[in-house]
């Protein structure tokens, strides 16, 4: 029993150093590819940090989002920079002592502060329990995001939209190069793709029991979108124009309907408990397709035209 | 349902948002939409005001739960302040931006300018830390991507400078809304006020919410992001962010203040003052010595900003009265302030340009423009009977009464730059200067919008007593001083 | 040391990591790395805190904050770095420049 605590302990330990030294050499790394490499590798670590913080749920999160879509945007971004001007000057060594001796500073500061909290946090663990019966599902995490704090995923779909309309916003940058997909692309995206739509097809299913849900599960698609994209799928003729501007907005639209309509009856987002369950999972459908599509318009980086003419 | 019962405050978020997505979704329609969806929501402002005044707070547990557990919304006077002056603002702007854009920008102004007002709303309504970040991040990035909507080396440099100021403000703020919530198991304002106590964790949350707050504030020194944003924005851009954002931030870093943070800190306010009179004479100084008209008005912006937290110092023994003053201040500078960079839009479009010194007879070719400027001087010079008047008046007595005078010098000082850096532009508006340019017509709807907001920030000054009447609902500054 | 303080510290030490690179770093490329890591800093510790809890029932509170505010840093990377490719072809290199275009 000792010795297994000791060793966990030990992995904590080491997880933790190792996010801090990846955290720098990312940061600090001369060349910006690696910085990137760097920053994926980062991210697959967080998402072991949040499965020992027995946060599942957080941790698919950070897996396909914060590692990959993350990674995937930081290098197509990278591509459009005109010059891999990777060896710049990094920071004036001698100039700072000042600042890392504030930083130092603030970062002793606050660490002690987070010493000095009390041992037991209050949480609201005993509310979400007595609550989780009328919220309609039983995963606490989606009761929180999609019933009893509603509203804020509500207002974190339209911060989505509104990347992606200030991304539309500022056009085509250059004509990427057009390149043809290789053989080993090709064939993993042939097999990948598949799995991915059945991965995310689990997520929302499993979302309102076990770890998953619309965030999760629109990742993962858009994740499978953004392979395609990559292998030359021609996605952005298929889907463009208003039927593109509709499924981005079904997961918007029908909150925000949702929200009328709950106002009009009982309150704002208060579902009537027989229906919360239904509800919630229609929510979850419209949203993991806005969200998906969303996320790989994102990284496709402008907004696509239907190929004849006009378009959205 | 009778009216008295109509949730007049959770439209005022609903109805912009679901505007914003018709108007993405129909792109043709989106001017339409946006002018329909502004007069409604101006509308909605105003049968919540009534509404606030018959039966006083308002207050709403989102999802039936009611916090700790959901989310609240609450709305007190300085609440209804803030949506009145972001209605007003809105209204000008709407009107004015109907002339300005081409079809092309048109199609993602109106979305962006609808989810912006919603973002706005949402988070003069909003009594919980969290979903205060998420409007926070809702505003930062809606205004990020108006910056940069026409284009061009300055509005991208800009845009992007803002991008990762407004960015790293949200995390600071962010990561002091986590060290509360797990010393006092809530995000609730209301809550968090009973349960508060002086602990290191709190004063380490101040000093993070706080300097979070005060950089999308652009408190002096914090304020490096300001004036290229502001000055490089299209102008019907520029006046929101002037008017409005700033004032976002302000008003939640005064919320939290006023319910949280007050008792802590005598020395922090001290600081705040401090900062703020520094803020007063650098950006009035930074004004008078710009060359181009919209970075004189942005640099104005920083200085009526310091005003604002010059109060804080003077609160423990002003009371009541100085925040009313601090109130008019921010409703005052909004609407003079949306006023001057609209003008100050008509000008560059008239003339192609925007340098002070070419200003070549403004005053007889584009009179209704010139005249909205020069009226919007006036409340921000702090003029009778002005808004700025009232304010500034305020906050004056009380330095002088508490015999912080060194304070009250600033702000002299500070009267005394604006009206150089005033008079400066509307001198050069009369005289003629040596290049002529072809002048180009500008639409009457962009001049009107720009007086009538001039007008409304000069009447201000006539309605103080009604204005203090509506601002004692709910009580936001508390009869004591806690 | 607790597994939840020990890793709460480590939040504080990628927020302060971060905070430092993007101070002293001009490419914009590795200032919108140094908001992700200071994102990912404050995410640790909003979480990592939630192991003090006392109750059996897990507070999924955090978890769901956590959740969005990954969201909300993705979409803001995008825009940055869309802002960033636009900037860098303006002024010619991937760092912000003070002159104006007059």
């Amino acid at each position: 029993m000792e010795k297994v605590t000791l060793l966990v302990m030990l992995f904590d330990v080491l997880l933790g150093l190792g996010l801090l030294w990846l955290a720098w050499q990312l940061l600090e790394s001369r060349d910006l590819f690696k910085a990137i490499v760097l920053f994926v590798a980062f991210g697959l670590l967080m998402a072991l940090a949040w499965v020992r913080l027995d946060a599942p749920d957080v941790a698919l999160a950070e897996a396909a989002i914060g590692a990959g879509l993350t990674g995937a945007l930081l290098m197509a971004a990278l591509a459009k920079l005109p010059s891999r001007d990777t060896s710049e000057s990094l920071a004036d060594e001698k100039g700072y002592w000042l600042l890392r001796l504030t930083l130092l500073l603030v970062a002793v500061g606050l660490g002690s502060v987070v010493l000095s909290l009390p041992e037991s946090a209050p949480g609201l663990g005993a509310e979400i329990a007595s609550n989780l019966a009328s919220s309609g599902v039983n995963n606490p995490v989606t009761a929180v995001l999609l019933n009893f704090r509603g509203y804020d995923t509500l207002l974190e779909l339209m911060v989505l939209l509104l990347a992606l309309l200030g991304v539309w916003s500022l056009g085509r940058s250059a004509p990427t190069r057009e390149k043809p997909a290789g053989q080993v692309l090709t064939t993993l995206v042939q097999f990948l793709t598949p799995l991915l739509i059945l991965v995310a097809a689990y997520l929302l299913w499993a979302g309102a029991d076990a770890p998953g849900g619309a965030f999760q599960a629109g990742a993962v698609l858009a994740a499978a979108m953004v392979l395609l994209l990559l292998a030359g799928w021609p996605l952005q003729h298929l889907l463009s124009g208003w039927a593109l501007r509709l499924v981005l907005v079904a997961g918007p639209a029908t909150f925000v309907a949702l929200a009328g309509l709950t106002l009009l009856d009982v309150g704002l987002l208060a579902y009537p408990p027989q229906h919360a369950g239904k509800l919630i999972f229609i929510l979850e459908v419209a949203a993991t397709f806005s969200i998906a599509v969303t996320l790989a318009a994102l990284f496709l980086g402008y907004r696509p035209r239907a190929s004849n003419k006009e378009s959205g | 349902m009778l009216s008295s019962e109509i949730p007049w405050g959770a439209l005022l978020i609903l109805l912009p948002l679901a505007a914003a997505i018709f108007c993405f979704v129909l792109p043709r329609l989106a001017a339409l939409t946006g002018v329909v969806a502004v007069i409604l929501v101006t509308l909605v402002v105003g049968a919540f005001g009534w509404q606030l005044y018959c039966q006083g707070v308002y207050q709403h547990a989102v999802g039936g739960w009611g916090a700790p557990l959901g989310i609240d919304l609450y709305g007190d006077g300085l609440s209804l302040l803030m949506l009145v002056m972001t209605a007003l603002v809105g209204l000008a702007v709407t009107l004015y931006a109907r002339s300005y854009f081409s079809q092309k920008q048109a199609r993602v102004f109106w979305p962006l300018w609808l989810l912006l007002l919603a973002a706005l709303n949402a988070l003069f309504l909003s009594a919980d830390i969290f979903n205060l970040y998420i409007t926070l991040e809702m505003v930062g990035l809606a205004a990020v991507a108006l910056v940069a909507l026409k284009g061009g080396r300055d509005a991208l440099n800009g845009a992007m400078r803002y991008l990762l100021a407004t960015l790293l403000g949200s995390l600071t703020y962010l990561l002091g809304v986590a060290l509360l919530y797990h010393s006092y198991g809530t995000v609730d304002i209301a809550l968090l006020a009973e349960r508060i106590d002086s602990s290191p964790v709190v004063w380490a949350a101040l000093g993070l919410m706080g300097a979070g707050l005060l950089l999308k504030t652009a408190l002096f020194p914090l304020h490096f992001w300001l004036p290229p944003a502001h000055a490089s924005a299209p102008a019907p851009i520029s006046a929101l962010l002037s008017a409005l954002l700033v004032k976002a931030s302000f008003y939640i870093f005064l919320r939290l203040w006023r319910e949280l943070f007050s008792p802590l800190g005598g020395d922090v306010a001290l600081l705040l003052g401090l900062l703020g009179a520094l803020a007063i004479l650098w950006g009035s100084w930074r004004a008078l010595r710009q060359t181009r008209l919209k970075l004189l008005v942005a640099y104005s912006t920083v200085a009526q900003i310091g005003y604002l937290f010059v109060a804080f110092p003077l609160a423990a023994a002003a009371g009541t009265m100085l925040w009313n003053g601090v109130s008019y201040l921010m409703l005052s500078h909004a609407l003079a302030k949306a006023a001057m960079f609209l003008a100050a839009g008509n000008l560059l479009l008239f003339g192609g340009h925007d340098r002070i010194a070419e200003l070549d007879r403004a005053v007889q070719r584009l009179p209704i423009s010139t005249a909205a400027f020069a009226l919007a001087g006036v409340s921000i010079m702090g003029l009778p009977p002005s808004g700025g008047f009232i304010g500034k008046w305020l906050l004056l007595e009380a330095a002088i009464e508490q015999g912080y005078w060194l304070l009250g010098a600033v702000m002299v000082v500070g009267g005394l730059l604006a009206s150089a850096y005033i008079f400066k532009v509307v001198g050069y508006a009369f005289t003629r200067s040596t290049a002529t340019h072809e002048p180009k017509s500008i639409p009457a709807s962009m001049e009107w919008a720009a007086l009538l907001l001039a007008l409304s920030s000069i009447l201000l000054g006539l309605t103080a007593p009604w204005v203090f009447a509506l601002l004692d609902i709910g009580n936001p500054f508390g009869g004591v001083e806690r | 040391m607790s597994t939840a303080l020990l890793y709460a510290l480590v939040g504080i030490g990628l927020f302060s990591l971060g905070l430092y690179a993007l101070i002293v770093h001009a490419h914009l490329l590795r200032k919108i790395l140094a908001i992700n890591v200071m994102g990912s800093g404050v995410f640790l510790l909003l979480i990592a805190l939630t192991k003090r809890s006392v109750t059996s029932f897990p507070d999924a509170v955090p978890h769901a904050m956590v959740i969005t505010g990954i969201v909300v840093t993705v979409a803001a990377t995008a825009l940055a770095l869309t802002l960033m490719v636009r900037v860098a072809i303006e002024n010619r290199c991937a760092e912000l420049s003070d002159q104006s275009e007059e």
